[in-house]
């Protein structure tokens, strides 16, 4: 059987989620952490609705997974570089200047 | 759900399950774990995974020297590969206090048989050749501290210890534990109730809540920490390194990230788990003046857990006065995952009358009542 | 297998582009056209590969092409992982393959692919002895992470710009610029993010249709809708994407562009995020050569390269067939459609050409080496043989799945539905369950793009009304 990849990112399966649900990684979170699926460079834009899917059909209901994994800022990578002047300088502490 | 068991842990992150994976290996087996969440829903799953035994007290080095002993051989015994990458730690001071903490620290763990060493900036950019050491004084480089890879901790502890016959119920939340007297004999949950005289609050940062659910007070306060991964890159670190000026600590996962957090003097203890930007950028800063070319690379995700804070910085652990059978298991601070394994074996023994050992006297919950406490000075990183 | 070419430039495409310029990719020259994104002057110039997956060492080559995934990331001028199709091609620019062993166009760890056929448990690696693990982890190491640290001088802290706004619109699609015009109608000043190097959205895409008032193209829209002279009070500011949108009264919204980035703290927000495009699950969905609609309607209708042909389309809906038909008017080979829709004026037009149309056939999985050559169709009876449907490229139409993120960081309520994934919960005013933001279009559930604009106007209106009642 060739693979059908959920996550590119992170080389999750199809295989990936079923085998993981059966060994009792059975909310999305549990889920995420033991295949890895959504950590990866998209952080979850192209698998995330497929986990949730895979999920909902195996737990019998789209309410099996209304809550999604919590979001994790950054959207999209973005360089240390840009946030490093993000505070007025009075929050940050000199102690940080780069 | 089981209705009776010989002792219900509360708490299904690394220490709880530490406990129960030691007591289900010395034939003991017959205990329920309630985990309020999913495995790893605690801090045990939102930490960065470092592991040192870069101590200020005798008590934490040896304790740490155990534990680092046990990390080595889990992935073996639970079957599940925790990546202990044993990478060392490097501290840097940059002024005099911090250089002399470090001198006294490193005196101390070189004779308990900890091989730090205090080096020069010069000397620690031979380990890592791009970092940016200007202003710092002196640096100590333990090359046996390392990191792990905190999930796999979490699962393979609880794989072993639910082979081995002991219960563990995520989703499930206490409401309840009934004490007659003095003496515990029930714990409600959310999924129903359990029979038992023996209650472990291993509950991390909801110890406190837990703890008065049986009427006792704790001094713990939660704290959030944040912390962040970068996009994944070639191996270019291999220790661990924390800038004790302000807490800032970062590593390389085994699969390239950079992951690291600081400290926030100005965080006030609440509940709060979410993401701030003034974390992201005072992290940014920080990164970048330690490894000025990070600046480019990318943060992939920041998150925040919590730290269990004790008035001393030592964990609350064993007996309490007001209640019997309620033993505490938290007050870890930043620190519970590393401490895990032996803390778990030690507890295992003592409550099971196989071995005594001091620190379940010396930090129990009485010791503020007594006016004993004792600060461990170096909880940083 | 045919080779890369470019189609004539079309007068009326949203993307012009400038004089053709030169760059090196692994040191060797290359050339694309100014402005062009960087992934396809490489497609057009014949790249295939793009990288190597993380685990599998699996070929990459790009799959979205709206800056959502990861399947086109490249080191470009001594930064790692930088996505190329968000990447304007400049002369001058070194770009390289950063992964694969020994490089990611022949890699031999794709030996690992064919050694795990079923799964490689890394988690339970190495568990059988301590010291074949202590031993395998400096090479586990070695093989983990994507390309090298940066290079070159290190960069400064990007300068950032605090602005005091009244409202912010964070998306300049099809519900964004919607938002944007009738707030402007109504004298507000706000600011429009677009994460894109132009405003448009949907109204990017060639095969884009808006019905009602006189039905026009999404071409036709953009040109009527982008031009910033029509939108007055509305600062727009494009490849400046929100990356984080921080909860609290108000809303920190932080918006990060190339070399700056601005946080501005508004009274409202409307949230017009749009959605990411999704391939199927199907046998070998990762192979080069496989994309999204969207993705090869900006290619080829868009930007005119055309990696290969012919061209195999799967799915249902009104855009991909007419995405079909538009392919067919600029001269590019189809080799066929697999669609469950039997009639209509869509697949009539198609018939009439003579494309081969498949009705009752599933894709059962792609084959091909390191790009697609063919399709396995399976039946959906028994009994029926499979068949095999040879191209050169493959778009394979999912629903898309709404970008819900920015608004559940900021602590909106979201829900799931098995049609795309999570949205933001909006009621039939726009309002989110957070009374100072609002949320219109595909992040929320929209279905096309016509519901988008009248979402996005009613999205305004509701937040003008609401700014109205606030002191």
């Amino acid at each position: 059987m060739p693979k059908t990849i959920v996550c590119r990112c992170e080389d999750v399966t199809e295989e990936d989620l079923k085998r993981a649900f059966e060994r009792g990684f059975r909310d999305l979170e549990s889920l995420r952490r033991f295949t890895g699926f959504g950590t990866g460079f998209c952080q979850g834009k192209s698998c995330l609705c497929h986990a949730a899917r895979f999920l909902a059909a195996v737990k019998g209901g789209d309410d099996m997974v209304s809550d999604p994994p919590r979001t994790r800022p950054p959207l999209r990578p973005t360089p240390f570089a840009a946030f490093a002047g993000a505070l007025p300088e009075a929050d940050a502490g000199a102690e940080e200047k780069p | 759900m089981r209705d009776r068991a010989d002792l219900v842990i509360v708490g299904g992150g690394v220490i709880g399950l530490s406990l129960a994976y030691h007591l289900a290996r010395l034939g003991f087996s017959d205990v329920v774990v309630l985990e309020q969440g999913y495995l790893c829903f605690g801090a045990s799953g939102r930490n960065g995974g470092g592991v040192r035994q870069q101590w200020s007290t005798e008590e934490n080095v040896l304790l740490m020297k155990d534990a680092v002993r046990r990390y080595r051989r889990l992935s073996q015994e639970c079957g599940y590969n925790i990546w202990f990458r044993q990478g060392g730690y490097l501290f840097l001071a940059r002024d005099d206090a911090s250089a002399a903490t470090l001198e006294q620290n490193t005196k101390l763990q070189n004779r308990l048989g900890v091989p730090t060493r205090l080096i020069s900036p010069a000397e620690a950019r031979r380990i890592v050749p791009v970092l940016n050491l200007e202003g710092v004084r002196v640096c100590a480089y333990n090359p046996t501290d390392g990191v792990l890879f905190p999930f796999p901790v979490v699962w393979g502890m609880a794989r072993i210890a639910s082979d081995l016959g002991v219960e563990i119920n995520t989703f499930t939340r206490v409401t309840n534990i009934d004490v007659r007297g003095r003496q515990i004999v029930k714990v409600v949950t959310d999924r129903g109730a359990i029979a038992t005289r023996r209650v472990v609050n291993a509950a991390g940062a909801w110890s406190p809540q837990v703890a008065r659910l049986a009427g006792v007070e704790l001094p713990n306060k939660p704290y959030r920490h944040e912390i962040l991964v970068s996009e994944p890159v070639k191996p270019f670190l291999d220790p661990l390194v924390s800038d004790l000026s302000n807490g800032t600590y970062f590593s390389q996962t085994m699969r390239g990230e950079i992951c690291g957090g600081l400290s926030d003097p100005a965080e006030p203890s609440s509940m709060e788990s979410g993401s701030s930007l003034r974390f992201l950028s005072r992290m940014s800063r920080s990164l970048m003046r330690l490894v000025p070319q990070l600046g480019s690379l990318k943060v992939l995700r920041q998150w925040a857990g919590y730290y269990d804070e004790t008035p001393d910085g030592q964990p609350i652990l064993g007996r309490v006065d007001a209640v019997d059978g309620f033993i505490q298991l938290n007050g870890f601070g930043g620190h519970g995952f590393m401490m895990a394994p032996a803390i778990g074996q030690l507890a295992a023994e003592w409550i099971l009358r196989k071995a005594e050992h001091p620190i379940f006297s010396t930090c129990d919950l009485g010791r503020f009542a007594r006016g004993e406490q004792r600060r461990e000075t170096f909880s940083i990183g | 297998m045919a080779t890369a070419r470019r189609l004539d430039p079309l007068p009326n495409t949203p993307f012009q582009y400038g004089p053709k310029v030169d760059f090196t990719f692994e040191g060797k020259p290359f050339s694309g056209f100014a402005g062009e994104p960087l992934a396809l002057s490489l497609l057009a110039g014949g790249v295939r590969v793009f990288g190597r997956s993380i685990k599998y060492h699996r070929p990459r080559a790009p799959m979205c092409l709206h800056a959502h995934c990861s399947s086109c990331l490249m080191r470009v001028n001594g930064r790692p992982n930088v996505r190329t199709c968000d990447t304007p091609c400049v002369a001058g620019l070194s770009v390289e393959r950063q992964t694969g062993w020994p490089g990611a166009g022949f890699d031999l760890l794709r030996a690992i692919d064919v050694v795990y056929p079923e799964e490689l448990r890394h988690h339970e690696l190495f568990t059988s002895s301590s010291a074949l693990s202590r031993m395998a982890t400096p090479y586990v190491r070695r093989m983990s992470g994507a390309g090298e640290l940066p290079s070159g001088p290190p960069p400064l802290a990007f300068p950032v710009e605090r602005q005091s706004v009244r409202v912010v619109v964070i998306g300049a699609g099809p519900a964004g610029l919607s938002a944007a015009r009738r707030l402007s109608q109504s004298g507000e000043k706000a600011v429009l993010f677009e994460a894109d190097a132009l405003a448009g959205g949907r109204l990017l895409d060639g095969a884009t249709r808006i019905e009602g008032d006189g039905d026009s193209t999404g071409w036709q829209r953009w040109k009527a809708w982008s031009d910033p002279a029509t939108l007055p009070g509305i600062e727009l500011l494009c490849r400046m994407p929100v990356v984080a949108i921080y909860p609290g009264r108000p809303p920190t919204v932080v918006a990060v562009g190339e070399d700056r980035a601005r946080i501005v703290q508004p009274q409202r927000v409307i949230l017009c995020t749009g959605s990411y495009d999704q391939l199927p699950l199907f046998g070998n969905n990762d192979l080069p050569g496989v994309m999204t609609p969207r993705a090869l309607d900006r290619m080829v209708l868009g930007h005119g390269v055309l990696p290969a042909e012919p061209v195999a389309l799967v799915g249902d809906s009104d855009e991909t067939l007419r995405l079909s038909a538009r392919l067919l008017e600029r001269g590019v080979a189809l080799a066929g459609v697999v669609t469950r829709r039997r009639d209509g004026p869509l697949v009539g037009a198609l018939q009439d050409k003579k494309v081969p149309l498949v009705f009752d056939r599933e894709v059962a999985r792609a084959r091909g080496g390191r790009w697609i050559h063919e399709l396995e169709l399976s039946p959906q009876r028994q009994r029926e043989p499979d068949r095999l449907l040879d191209c050169a490229l493959c778009v394979a139409e999912a629903p898309a799945a709404p970008a819900f993120e920015l608004g559940h960081h900021a602590g909106c309520r979201v829900f799931f539905g098995s049609q795309g994934g999570y949205r933001i919960a909006i009621d039939d005013t726009g309002r989110t369950s957070r009374d100072d933001i609002f949320a219109a279009g595909h992040c929320a559930g929209a279905a096309d793009v016509t519901t988008a604009i009248r979402a996005g106007e009613r999205a305004a209106a509701t937040c003008l009304e609401s700014l109205a009642h606030t002191p």
